[in-house]
């Protein structure tokens, strides 16, 4: 039995593989959670300084990151957010001197510890938001972004339609007259610059031409099947499940208990011109668990997944 | 009931003279499924358009067409929109978004229907027409066939009565093409929806038709079942009796003999078999082998030889081109036919020196093309690529030719007689001021083959040259190329059209997996497959030895008519026939 499952899963591996590569459950809910999700992660990760904040939304970022980009996520924060944050860290002690806790003198000014650990606090938000950021452009598709968009302004979002259709079919026939134009000995990648400037030109002018010419063609398939009718309707191909539901639901919850651990001052924290944090209650304890839980929210859901195939296969 | 009714439809452009169409009377019944063919300019399409109002052109207008009894103006746009579908002959500029779901949705939004309808109803075309497995994709990433089929489909979401097709194969290669008529076949007889449909590929549409419309200038010529036109068109000797299926052109040219069984004429390959073996069981066989005049061709010198060549695009990938050797006689017509993605076009490429060999040899005139520069390449050889309209970088034709003498330092008389000459030569003299665009797709490919023919080229390296033509533009193509090669000019053309490599080649090869598997004469080349061959060849191989065109068929059916009485030994032979059959 063993070995008949190997010799399959042998088989349909390159397929599985690759499905695994880009599989992300979060993706897989509606763009209405997702969006959600990454307005409240990017809006709390703006505004919290305090450091249990910092700290959770950071390990939510970076965990959820290497989720869906692998070893691309750890090669980016490494070449990029982390050099960033040690510039963004290191500039504020030298323009910003406030504080209480001289460490030593640049020159005339102080060195505050304040200073440094407020850089450092600056640092790794900016860190975090950008990892959010990387986040965001691997999940929310262009598919995604119009649907939400099409909510908003329908018309818009078949405009929106319409140039995403016609950018590449554009840039094909650019590369079709460019190929063309080679078999007649006329290469466009050589000659002197002004040759190469002058065929470009042609190019782009009959280009103009070309789009106008099928353009007539487009319309009379748009009127002909009935753009323009009064009443149009707009189709996505996303459905709102009771997965999704249940996402938005504990999605809110958690934004407003966060919320309104923000207001009763949770995550405040004092940096000038001394440290001050509040006593850390059992509310306190709890608004970090429900932040914790926001910012782990897609790889809990991946996580679970993951665990309930597991079963699933183990009972097989 | 009709569908439609047309009565006495006249139709004129503004400021033209002379009416695009005059006194058509028609009548389409309901679920019928009715081919409308016609030389290019017969006003087939101007015809069709007219029978939805949104796509009807402007200019005067008489007569009435009825809709279910309706005229077709009282028609609100939202009943046509979704009763009368439409479906137009370039696969890529009818898509307007971007993903294939959307597409097929596109209609059904415009109608302003529920999401859940929608869904349904995609779901439903997604089913029926195969579109699962690409039905989230981009559009961009569709093959051309697809693309039409995406176009079908998104159509009959709708759910339309009818279905108007206007040459929706032209731009699709023959698999692609016939499984897309299979598919409105399918439509036909499955959902009972009404066909009108333009077409030029008669031998795949004909025998799946009931009624055949053939008009010629503005007027309904003949209009019957598909089988029965031949015979008119033959009387008439109208050039459209070129576009018609081989076995009923090789019918009616036969039909003068007295002595054949009539039936009405065969419009299949097999009906046409089975007509030939009836004709032959009762006589004598005097002659199965027709004189092959490219077997007695002085073999001149190879022109171009290449080396078992090898390419691929870039290091990871597959080779496209797998040890290909060939070599092409100067003054010869090479014709490379081949399924779809086999390597044709990228072989075209690496001979004309656009890719490079990562391995092998390619030899123009006995030189290695490596060693020849650019520039000296291009004088000497150039390539007619696949989409004639990428050519055109000029505002009118004239201009776009002039483009092409440029570099060649001659005066602007000189170049003005050159230009001329040409355009006579492939005869679109009346439309060197036009917009290049705004010509069809036939005009178009002799525009660029003019452009090409004014490089003086030694070598000419063509990329299906006769996509888009109807018959009649193709035996202009053939008589230019004819002209061409009896100057000395190699041409090497790259084509899915069996037919035209089978009539006017001098050597065909057949490409397959990156190489050619067989090179040889037509006559031989095509005598000796059994399924890639014309359709003269597969209607009479049973017979005759080497037919391959309809006046091979034509000409040994008509020597072995014309010999002596049917004594004994044909009896023999006519014995021999029927076991065969």
């Amino acid at each position: 039995m063993l070995r008949i499952n190997n010799g399959a899963g042998g088989q349909i591996r390159p397929q599985s593989q690759k499905v695994r590569d880009l599989k992300d459950t979060f993706s897989t809910y509606h763009p209405v959670v997702n969006f959600a999700f990454f307005c409240a992660v990017i809006g709390f990760g703006m505004v919290f300084l305090h450091p249990v904040f910092l700290s959770l939304s950071l390990a939510g970022a970076f965990t959820y990151a290497i989720r869906l980009n692998g070893k691309r996520a750890v090669k980016f924060t490494l070449l990029f957010v982390f050099p960033m944050m040690l510039i963004a860290g290191a500039v504020n002690p030298l323009f910003n001197h406030r504080g209480v806790t001289i460490l030593g003198y640049m020159g005339d000014n102080p060195l505050t510890l304040e200073s440094i650990v407020y850089g450092i606090a600056i640092a790794i938000m900016f860190g975090t938001v950008i990892l959010w950021f990387s986040c965001v452009n691997v999940v929310m598709t262009s598919d995604k972004l119009m649907y939400l968009l099409g909510r908003i302004f329908p018309s818009l979002s078949m405009i929106f339609a319409m140039v995403l259709r016609f950018v590449p079919k554009f840039k094909n026939q650019i590369k079709l007259i460019s190929k063309s134009q080679k078999c007649i000995g006329r290469d466009v990648s050589d000659g002197t610059l002004r040759q190469r400037a002058e065929h470009g030109i042609k190019i782009i002018s009959v280009m103009i031409g070309w789009a106008l010419e099928n353009s007539i063609d487009t319309a009379d398939s748009m009127r002909s099947r009935g753009y323009g009718l009064p009443g149009r309707s707009s189709f996505a191909n996303y459905r709102f499940d009771s997965r999704d539901r249940i996402a938005l639901i504990s999605l809110i919850t958690l934004i407003f208990i966060v919320i309104a651990g923000g207001l009763a001052g949770e995550n405040n924290i004092q940096y000038f011109p001394y440290i001050k944090t509040g006593e850390a209650t059992l509310f306190s304890l709890f608004t970090y668990a429900c932040y914790a839980a926001l910012c782990l929210l897609p790889v809990f859901i991946n996580v679970r997944e993951a665990v309930v195939w597991k079963r699933l296969r183990s009972r097989i | 009931m009709e569908t439609f009714k047309i009565k006495d439809l006249s139709f004129t452009y503004p400021g033209r003279d002379r009416p695009a169409l005059t006194h058509i009377n028609l009548r389409i019944e309901y679920g019928e499924f009715v081919v409308v063919c016609g030389q290019t300019g017969c006003g087939k399409s101007t015809l069709l358009r007219n029978l939805k109002s949104i796509l009807a052109p402007h200019g005067k207008r008489e007569g009435e067409i009825l809709f279910y009894d309706r005229p077709i103006e009282s028609i609100s746009h939202r009943e046509q929109a979704s009763r009368i579908g439409y479906v137009l002959q370039n696969p890529d500029n009818q898509i307007v978004t971007d993903k294939v779901w959307h597409e097929l949705a596109f209609g059904l939004e415009s109608l302003g229907y529920d999401t859940k309808v929608i869904r349904l109803r995609v779901a439903e075309m997604a089913n029926f027409f195969g579109i699962q497995s690409w039905f989230m994709r981009d559009v961009s990433q569709l093959s051309g066939g697809q693309k039409q089929t995406l176009n079908l489909a998104s159509v009959m979401a709708m759910q339309p009565d009818v279905l108007i097709l206007d040459e929706p194969t032209a731009q699709l290669d023959p698999i692609a093409a016939a499984d897309f008529l299979e598919t409105v076949k399918r439509i036909n007889r499955e959902i009972g929806t009404t066909i009108i449909m333009i077409e030029h590929r008669l031998e795949d549409v004909f025998p799946m038709a009931d009624r055949a419309v053939i008009m010629d200038k503005g007027k309904i010529l003949i209009e019957d079942v598909p089988g029965r036109g031949g015979k008119v068109l033959a009387e008439l000797n109208h050039p459209m009796l070129l576009a018609m299926p081989t076995p009923m052109q090789v019918y009616e040219s036969l039909s003068k003999e007295k002595d054949i069984p009539l039936c009405g004429s065969p419009v299949t390959v097999r009906e046409g078999r089975t007509w030939l073996t009836d004709m032959f069981s009762r006589r004598q066989l005097t002659n199965t082998k027709i004189d092959d005049p490219a077997e007695h061709m002085s073999s001149a010198d190879p022109i171009i030889r290449l080396k078992d060549v090898w390419f691929r695009y870039s290091k990871d990938d597959v080779d496209v081109i797998k040890g290909l050797s060939m070599e092409a006689s100067k003054g010869r017509l090479y014709c490379i036919v081949g399924g779809n993605g086999t390597g044709k076009t990228t072989a075209l490429s690496v001979i004309g020196g656009i890719n490079k060999p990562y391995r092998g040899k390619v030899l123009i005139k006995g030189e290695s093309l490596e060693k020849q520069s650019k520039k000296h390449i291009a004088d000497s050889l150039v390539i007619l690529p696949q989409n004639p309209q990428t050519l055109f970088v000029e505002k009118t034709v004239s201009l776009d030719l002039m483009e092409i003498l440029e570099q060649k330092g001659i005066t602007p008389e000189e170049k003005q007689k050159r230009v001329e000459e040409i355009a006579d030569l492939v005869e679109i003299r009346d439309l060197l001021e036009s917009h290049p665009y705004d010509l069809s797709g036939g005009e178009q490919q002799r525009a660029a083959l003019a452009k090409v023919l004014l490089a003086e080229p030694e070598i000419l390296l063509l990329d299906e040259p006769t996509k888009g033509l109807d018959n009649y533009f193709k035996q202009r193509l053939a008589r230019i190329l004819k002209k061409l090669t009896e100057n000395g000019v190699t041409i090497i053309m790259v084509s899915h059209d069996v037919e035209f490599c089978g009539k006017y080649g001098d050597v065909c090869a057949m490409f397959f997996d990156g190489n050619i598997v067989t090179t040889n004469t037509p006559k031989r080349f095509f005598s000796g497959n059994s399924f890639y061959t014309t359709a003269a060849n597969r209607m009479s191989r049973h017979i005759f030895e080497n037919a391959v065109t309809v006046e091979d068929v034509v000409n040994l059916c008509e020597s072995n008519l014309n010999a002596n009485d049917p004594g004994r030994e044909s009896k023999r032979k006519a014995e021999q026939v029927k076991v065969q059959k």
